[in-house]
């Protein structure tokens, strides 16, 4: 490892060209299926229609999902509070 | 009304367009609401009209048996709902537009 | 090298790329690339394993992780324990 100095800037190392902030990301996958899972370890999987700065979604075709991706609820259109949020995936088929 | 929301609406203009619509609100601690939404803030307070208060509980009191569900559920001619307690809002019925 | 004077946020800087393991506070773990991050720390990872010793491990393409339970996060980590003495 390199030194490192308070105050340099830690630019220098990562400029690789993959580097994708959150902010990125959100923009990359609005309109595409993702998968959301809450700190109760529900999941919901639907359509990503936005996102804000708290984290909080709104999902088109939600519907909630046990662990073996049954579909227990569906709740067609749906608003889930941010603060709730552990992670939102993108859905590829695979999850 | 619109008649297709656009993808660079915030969350919440999901919850405003169910003002005055019956709507479905999960909440912490297996508890669920439906009834009219009459008002909504940036929380998630909500203020319910004809509201019917459902909640979960597992009744488990053999261990070998799957727990069964039972549900209690109240009927509250109006009520407010703090926002922390809110996890999702949607619409009870298709919105039509 | 200096490490004394490493503000927290350059370290996880210099993991973009990188494997990095994020403790939750609720016990669950993250392990995966790092590809980005904010002033919340929240996070976009690759290539996920989400670890949870009770529902079984899962693998995801790619999240964005919320910052907001975050506990720990050990750059170069993939959640497998280097205090247990089987590990070499």
């Amino acid at each position: 490892m390199q030194d490192m100095q308070n105050g340099d800037s830690p630019q220098e190392v990562n400029q690789v060209g993959d580097t994708e902030d959150p902010s990125k990301f959100l923009g990359d996958i609005i309109g595409a299926p993702v998968v959301v899972k809450l700190n109760s370890d529900i999941v919901f999987r639907g359509t990503l229609q936005s996102v804000d700065g708290y984290m909080n979604i709104s999902l088109e075709r939600c519907r909630e999902v046990d662990h073996n991706n049954k579909v227990v609820r569906d709740y067609g259109e749906a608003f889930v509070r941010g603060n709730n949020v552990i992670y939102i995936c993108l859905d590829d088929g695979s999850v | 009304m619109e008649d297709k929301e656009e993808a660079n609406n915030e969350p919440l203009d999901l919850v405003r367009l169910c003002i005055d619509e019956m709507v479905v609100v999960k909440l912490r601690g297996d508890r669920e609401l439906k009834g009219r939404l009459h008002a909504y803030d940036s929380h998630c307070n909500l203020v319910l009209g004809d509201a019917e208060e459902t909640i979960y509980v597992a009744d488990d009191e053999d261990e070998d048996e799957p727990s069964r569900v039972r549900t209690i559920t109240k009927k509250l001619e109006m009520l407010f709902v703090r926002g922390d307690s809110v996890v999702l809002i949607a619409p009870h019925a298709p919105i039509v537009h | 090298m200096t490490t004394e004077n490493v503000l927290p946020l350059e370290l996880i800087d210099k993991c973009i790329g990188s494997p990095i393991w994020v403790i939750m506070n609720g016990g669950k773990e993250f392990a995966g690339r790092l590809l980005g991050f904010d002033d919340y720390v929240n996070m976009v990872l690759e290539d996920v394993t989400e670890i949870d010793p009770i529902g079984g491990d899962k693998k995801l393409p790619k999240i964005l992780l919320n910052g907001n339970n975050v506990c720990m996060m050990v750059p170069g980590g993939d959640g497998v324990s280097t205090f247990d003495d089987e590990e070499k």
